[in-house]
């Protein structure tokens, strides 16, 4: 098991999803291309049946050209976006594949260098994907530009998702907005069964309507005759009440539901596994936060609380000096006051100073009464 | 590595496929239209209102009827293509996890209206740092977070990062200059120094990063020997028309390769100088995160789902991860286990240490005491469990 796999399903399998539908597309072309040409054939049997005229079957042949050459160009267009789309998931594979190398060959010299480079890329592009999802449309495109991740994100493919969102919204401030309004208004006099203030709303609002929108107030006149729970169309689904942002908000999750097999963006996912991992109970006290833990700086601070702590079954010692690990090469020290730092800190401490001053509790003390500590 | 050759095969056999039947589809079709045409052409010949002879009648509707089965047989070739392509989706989902967040039931919570906000400030201050301010910008407006820093300290030594990614080392000579005593005994300069050679000898000739070498160099000899000789043994195939450098020397003359490592280099010395992490808390836990995710993975392929799920019920992850030296995780806090109990010392059960020196917890040294007498576990040493002392790691 390998971060790759763990991590990297949707990557491959959204651009697969789109070259999947690009597929289904171009067989439909075929298919209705085919079947163009085939009614130009039917066409030519039944004239020739009868006996044509050399003139006829010129024309008739001519048509029979221009569908195979519409065929032609249709098809080879669609079979076109078929391999473009094919290739989207190769260019990600080829990206997935440059972690796994410089994994394989750690001791070349630049293959740390290129395993954080790529680590970095992959938050970026976990960000794109979370701000894509949440419907920070313009964010994911700036950061997915200045870091040149079109290829590897899905931006390009939520654009679509993106304009049907702005347009739901954008129905909002149209001309149309007042009489959804006032329709909606009524829907709700109805669904409280105030029928009659419903009644004197619709004469003093609906009287002047616009072309087309006699229908909607018909539908709506006709939703006093039934009671606010029926089952008759199109009444309840009038009686819903939507709302363009509920609108707005289920379209976002169904087109991400057809897109990602996973519920959750990985940014959330990866964070809070990161956190749990990272979290100890000293994330907590004001006196034994670290500034550089991930876990006991704000704003995540107020995240990990409400994770479960890391598991340690070894000790993890670090001298909150020097921020050295305390092992054989740099054994673990108390101080009579029970505080325990690094041999090394302690030493260059002596150097500097000619004493020890513990500093937390401030206590002053000589290196003889300074005690090693035998960690299992 | 294997998931991705996994699919990389389907995948390209899909494309082998389809490219090859893109190029068929053209070559049929253009040869029916060359046939119809010159049938017409021969049929042209004659004056359009006679009628078609018996033959012709017949050349006619043979062609026709080709043609129907030719246009039909392209429809045909291309669904049959439907089986590579579905193998291409389900070779992903063989070789790779599809719903990674199983195994992180409370990943959920981070998405519910009250942690939400405070993840995505975490995010714009993740965007801050990198000196991405635009797309912080407009995070902070489409999401509206609200109390995003805009810290100025990363952003600048971002900024000297990118730079140096983009193999101009200008700004982050001028950094370490104005801080040369705090990193006398940083590899920094001398990283930063060489790149500058290097870009010398490949702008302005090989002459011009000697002279730069010579001012620069001497002072950092003592500490990068031998990195110092390769860099100079390096200008050897700046020249024009040098053959290709030998594979020790590669790296040194690749300005891509060189400047990402001067970057990271630049980034962990000076924050290591200001005393701040190199990663931002986003990054820092996300990289931790990627680590653990597989390791649960490979519990959740051994073990049943009650069984993960009833040992995230307790205050503790089900297993340690290592989680690597990179990226300061060599851990961020001291934690001590009890070598004894195997599992990690609170503030009910805090670590004591015998009068031998050993550390065991309060709850064992309870376990182990025979009244007034207590034998180290780990030392033939016999002593009175009153004489232990509690003492601090952190």
């Amino acid at each position: 098991m390998n971060e790759i796999k763990s991590l990297e399903h949707a990557t491959l399998k959204v651009p697969y999803e789109i070259f999947n539908k690009r597929y289904r597309n171009a067989q439909r072309v075929l298919d209705v291309e085919a079947r163009q040409v085939a009614t130009s054939v039917s066409d030519l049997d039944t004239t020739t049946k009868k006996g044509a005229t050399v003139g006829e079957i010129d024309s008739l042949l001519g048509g029979m050209v221009e569908k195979l050459t519409t065929m032609k160009r249709k098809a080879s267009e669609a079979i076109t976006e078929e391999v473009q789309a094919a290739f989207v998931c190769k260019k990600r594979l080829e990206h997935l594949k440059e972690q796994a190398d410089a994994l394989s060959d750690t001791s070349a010299p630049q293959a740390k260098t290129q395993i954080n480079q790529w680590r970095k890329v992959r938050l970026d592009r976990m960000l794109v994907d979370y701000f894509l999802r949440n419907g920070y449309y313009e964010s994911a495109n700036k950061l997915a530009d200045a870091r040149d991740l079109r290829d590897l994100t899905n931006v390009d493919i939520y654009a679509a998702a993106s304009e049907v969102e702005s347009e739901l919204s954008l129905r909002n401030f149209n001309s149309t907005m007042e009489f959804k309004i006032r329709i909606q208004e009524f829907i709700e006099l109805v669904r409280e069964d105030r029928r009659l203030e419903a009644v004197r709303y619709a004469k003093k609002h609906f009287s002047t309507y616009e072309d087309g929108q006699l229908e909607d107030i018909q539908h709506c006149m006709g939703m006093l005759a039934f009671p606010k729970d029926t089952e008759v169309e199109p009444y309840q689904s009038l009686l819903g009440s939507w709302r363009w942002d509920a609108l707005v908000a289920q379209f976002r999750w169904e087109h991400a539901r057809l897109l990602h097999p996973a519920r959750l963006p990985a940014l959330p996912v990866t964070l809070q596994l990161g956190l749990a991992a990272l979290n100890t109970p000293q994330c907590y006290k004001d006196s034994t936060k670290v500034p550089t833990c991930p876990s006991c700086s704000p704003p995540l601070n107020a995240l990990a609380r409400t994770l479960p702590h890391a598991h340690v079954s070894h000790s993890r010692l670090v001298c909150r000096l020097s921020r050295l690990p305390l092992n054989e090469h740099n054994q673990p020290m108390v101080l009579p006051n029970g505080q325990v730092y690094g041999e090394k800190a302690l030493k260059e401490m002596m150097k500097e100073h000619g004493s020890i001053i513990c500093p937390k509790t401030k206590e002053v003390f000589c290196m003889k009464r300074v005690e090693k500590v035998y960690v299992m | 590595m294997d998931s991705c050759l996994g699919v990389e095969q389907d995948l390209d056999k899909a494309t082998s496929k389809f490219t090859a039947l893109n190029d068929n589809t053209n070559k049929i079709l253009d040869d029916v239209i060359k046939q119809v045409e010159e049938l017409r052409k021969e049929i042209c010949k004659q004056p359009p209102n006679t009628v078609l002879s018996q033959s012709q009648t017949k050349l006619v509707n043979d062609l026709a009827s080709s043609v129907k089965q030719t246009v039909f047989q392209l429809s045909t070739d291309h669904r049959e293509l439907h089986a590579t392509v579905s193998r291409v989706g389900k070779s992903i989902d063989r070789h790779f996890i599809a719903d990674y967040a199983a195994v992180a039931p409370k990943a959920e919570s981070f998405c519910s209206d009250t942690n939400r906000p405070i993840m995505e400030q975490a995010i714009a201050q993740h965007l801050y740092r990198q000196g991405l301010e635009d797309v912080g910008d407009t995070l902070v407006s489409e999401a509206r977070v609200v109390n995003a820093e805009r810290g100025s300290t990363f952003a600048q030594l971002q900024r000297c990062a990118a730079a140096l990614t983009a193999a101009d080392p200008a700004p982050a000579l001028a950094w370490v200059a104005a801080r040369e005593h705090d990193l006398q005994h940083s590899p920094l300069p001398f990283v930063l120094h060489r790149m500058q050679a290097l870009k010398l000898a490949r702008e302005e000739g090989v002459s011009a990063a000697i002279l730069y070498a010579r001012a620069q160099f001497p002072a950092h000899a003592a500490r990068h020997e031998r990195q110092l000789q390769a860099a100079v043994c390096a200008l050897a195939w700046c020249t024009p028309a040098a053959p290709p450098p030998p594979q020790q020397y590669a790296h040194l003359l690749d300005p891509k390769a060189l400047g990402a490592e001067a970057a990271e280099v630049f980034i962990r010395e000076a924050c290591s100088l200001l005393r701040v992490a190199p990663h931002s808390p986003l990054a820092g836990a996300v990289l931790a995160g990627a680590r653990v995710l597989p390791a649960l993975h490979d519990i959740r392929a051994k073990m049943s789902h009650p069984h993960v799920l009833a040992a995230w019920a307790d205050d503790e992850l089900p297993l340690e991860v290592e989680l690597g030296e990179e990226g300061g995780f060599g851990g961020y806090h001291s934690v001590f286990a009890c070598p004894i109990l195997r599992q990690q010392a609170s503030d009910h059960n805090p670590p004591m240490r015998l009068l031998c020196g050993h550390v065991i917890s309060r709850d064992a040294l309870n376990k182990l005491a025979m009244g007034i007498k207590l034998k180290c576990p780990y030392c033939p040493m016999e002593q009175s469990p009153s004489e232990a002392r509690q003492i601090y790691f952190s």
